[in-house]
């Protein structure tokens, strides 16, 4: 194996964090490597018209997602079974190429409930110390929303948010979100065009007494400009966000306003097509010594050596490779011990299609985050006493696209196929539209990843086992909050409601549910039963650090990427205290 | 109606707009509009997601150096005159039927001749 010139920092994972971590690095000239896998999608065909379009390539067949002919992930539900590779992933789409994920997410901008880093603090005082189930392993961040609110707005800054806010400094502001955390301004851009289906969802919400808002969204409402003097062109409603790259420029993402700008940077470098196949332990010294990847394109082996390493690749591959390269003790279900793969999370969404015969819904003008949504269930905004759960979700609607092959609502009883069924997607295509929930997934002694012992990649390592499903906690939660849900469908006045019907066990691979899958390497106080620190720290190699949406103790009712963006840049700022003087943050 | 009509009535509306705003056209308001354009297009002779807008007032459709135009720009076979350039801005897809640009149009008439006026200052 080739050893190159030490770097100071090597990043593992080209995408959002990464660049987030970057451009708080170089800007204090600290040299930065990143390690990405794929490689660029900014002038490709996925980038720009009409092949930008091709439902069938980007969406169906998910050509911007990782490859699961090279890497996958096996399945069980419980620690008794054998696990089964996934052969072809529906739930979550994992990003391949600079940008990440970042590249084709819808744009969903939250911050997180206040008490979001403090949830089991919060639950302990909210319904005593008894109250967690034993099997819910909730805890701290060990950071509080005070300390990441600088972060938050400088995000939303760089990424030119368009949103309403609902609590600024602690006061309330009408048309915003009551439950909001509260911010020190207003968002960047005003909120985008409210869709029809958005005017019949606040009706039907502020009819029974709720605050709907828009949500957060990372689509420019306007031309915007960010601190950096980075460009966002305006959003043109043509609802191909999720799945695909905008070719507008207006869908804020990594590949827009950070890499071009790192790129011109001194001391910034992305290696591309290199995969990464370990980090180097030095377990007696508890530091990492860099990084061995394989550069996919000649098939060399390389060592590089690093004087700080982060970890910024994918929820499941931020885990993984801390356990093949034997950092860390891997979580134990059974004894309950050990940390590495432990409170893995996901969301519990369900939904309900309504069918309004004179409304036009138009469901193509469309962005990504032209949503409305009420917060009244979500998470512990309301009183949990006696429910027999924890956790809660957003209750919303979200009219993304209107695309031909995966936009198909046809009401209930209609068949799935031939004249009937055709006849029903005529009707009722443009008269449609659904309201559903983002639920909260609280962290479970069951639900972890870890290694399997039986199935492996294409380049001979493990794959990550997640051993998963919904348990009663999200279950209960789910029937709780679809009740609410079908109160607020019914409200609107429809031709036809569909069921309002709560997702349920099994854990189904095979339908789209959302891309947070969190957890894994969890951050807190305790090294007993975290991963990293409260600064993102490794606790069993001070040079390591890790960042994403895998060290989220648990997933809330909300998307995942305003926390984990704020937390990149606080991290950026950690590191480069770290890099001047080494040692524990 | 064919398209070479539909061009036709479209490029005859816009001279009308241009000669009523004839007085009012404003390069500095312009540059305010061109914000709008700004993330795909640069003023210095660069390239970016699109070509580049220097030297745009006179040129030939389809010619700025080293950019990969859609087949319809390529085959437009027209000169960005005022008149041109007004009703690309008013409706891009209505001049250029095909062409690839991801941009609707600024609807308001001032605004279009203010840009004009900025977009002949980039020389």
């Amino acid at each position: 194996m080739k050893k190159l010139e030490s770097r100071t920092v090597v990043i593992i994972g080209g995408g959002l964090t990464a660049g987030l971590v970057s451009r708080q690095l170089t800007a204090q000239g600290i040299d930065v490597l990143v390690l990405e896998r794929g490689g660029d999608h900014t002038k490709g065909a996925e980038a720009k018209l009409p092949t930008q379009r091709d439902e069938l390539r980007w969406d169906t067949h998910q050509g911007l997602a990782q490859d699961y002919g090279v890497q996958t992930y096996t399945l069980r539900y419980t620690s008794k079974e054998s696990a089964l590779p996934v052969r072809w992933m529906e739930a979550f789409l994992p990003g391949e190429g600079l940008g990440g994920a970042a590249n084709h997410w819808n744009g969903h901008t939250w911050r997180w409930s206040e008490y979001d880093p403090q949830l089991r603090t919060h639950h302990e005082q909210r319904y005593g110390k008894k109250a967690i189930p034993a099997d819910m392993p909730l805890q701290d961040w060990g950071v509080t929303y005070k300390e990441m609110e600088p972060y938050h707005h400088l995000f939303e800054k760089l990424f030119g948010i368009a949103g309403k806010a609902g609590n600024i400094n602690g006061q309330i502001q009408p048309g915003g979100n009551p439950f909001e955390a509260p911010r020190r301004d207003d968002f960047p851009l005003k909120p985008l065009e409210i869709t029809e289906a958005g005017i019949v969802f606040k009706g039907a919400a502020e009819k029974l007494g709720y605050k709907p808002f828009p949500t957060p969204a990372a689509n420019a409402s306007a031309p915007y400009t960010n601190p950096d003097g980075q460009k966002l062109g305006q959003c043109q409603y043509c609802g191909h966000c999720e799945r695909f790259i905008c070719e507008a420029q207006a869908k804020a993402s990594p590949e827009v306003l950070l890499y071009p700008m790192l790129k011109q940077r001194k001391g910034f470098e992305a290696r591309l097509n290199c995969h990464v196949l370990g980090i180097n332990y030095d377990s007696k010294a508890k530091r990492v010594t860099g990084v061995h990847y394989v550069d996919l394109l000649t098939g060399t082996e390389y060592e590089q050596p690093a004087e700080v390493v982060m970890l910024g690749a994918f929820t499941m591959t931020n885990s993984k490779l801390l356990l093949t390269s034997r950092i860390g003790k891997p979580y134990d279900a059974a004894s309950n011990t050990g940390v590495v793969g432990k409170n893995f999370c996901y969301q519990i969404n369900s939904g309900v299609t309504l069918f309004m015969k004179d409304r036009w819904f138009n469901p193509f003008f469309a962005t990504g985050s032209t949503q409305m949504y009420m917060d009244e269930y979500n998470n512990d905004n309301f009183d949990h006493s006696g429910l027999g759960f924890f956790g809660g979700g957003g209750i919303n609607c979200s009219m993304f696209k209107g695309r031909p092959i995966g936009s198909r609502n046809v009401p209930p009883g209609t068949p799935n196929w031939g004249t009937a069924w055709k006849k029903a997607n005529a009707d009722w295509y443009v008269h449609s539209m659904a309201m559903g929930i983002q639920g909260s997934c609280y962290p479970h002694r069951e639900n972890y990843l870890s290694l399997d012992p039986t199935y492996t990649d294409a380049y001979g390592q493990p794959l990550i086992r997640m051993t998963f499903d919904w348990r009663d906690n999200e279950q209960k939660m789910a029937r709780f909050v679809a009740g609410k849900l079908s109160e607020v469908a019914h409200a609107a006045g429809a031709d036809i409601v569909g069921p309002a019907a709560p997702r349920a066990a099994p854990f189904d691979i095979r339908q789209y549910q959302s891309t947070h899958i969190t957890g894994g390497t969890p951050m807190g106080t305790d090294p007993r039963t975290s991963v990293v620190s409260p600064h993102l720290q490794h606790w069993d190699a001070h040079n390591l650090f890790v960042v994403g949406a895998s060290v989220y103790p648990h997933n809330s009712g909300y998307n995942p990427t305003g926390p984990l963006s704020a937390l990149a840049l606080r991290l950026g700022d950690d590191m480069v205290k770290y890099v001047q003087h080494p040692q524990m943050l | 109606m064919n398209r070479k009509n539909t061009v036709a009535i479209v490029l005859a509306a816009a001279a009308v707009c241009i000669g009523l705003n004839a007085q009012a056209q404003d390069a500095a308001a312009g540059k305010a509009v061109f914000a709008q354009c700004a993330s795909c297009h640069t003023t210095d002779g660069s390239p970016l997601v699109g070509p580049s807008l220097q030297g745009i007032a006179g040129r030939a459709s389809g010619s700025f150096g080293g950019f990969r135009y859609s087949r319809a720009l390529k085959s437009a076979n027209i000169t960005w005159d005022d008149a041109h350039l007004d009703a690309f801005i008013a409706n891009p897809q209505t001049v250029v039927p095909g062409n690839v640009m991801p941009f609707s149009g600024i609807a308001d008439a001032k605004q279009r001749t203010n840009l004009i006026a900025y977009l002949k200052t980039l020389k």
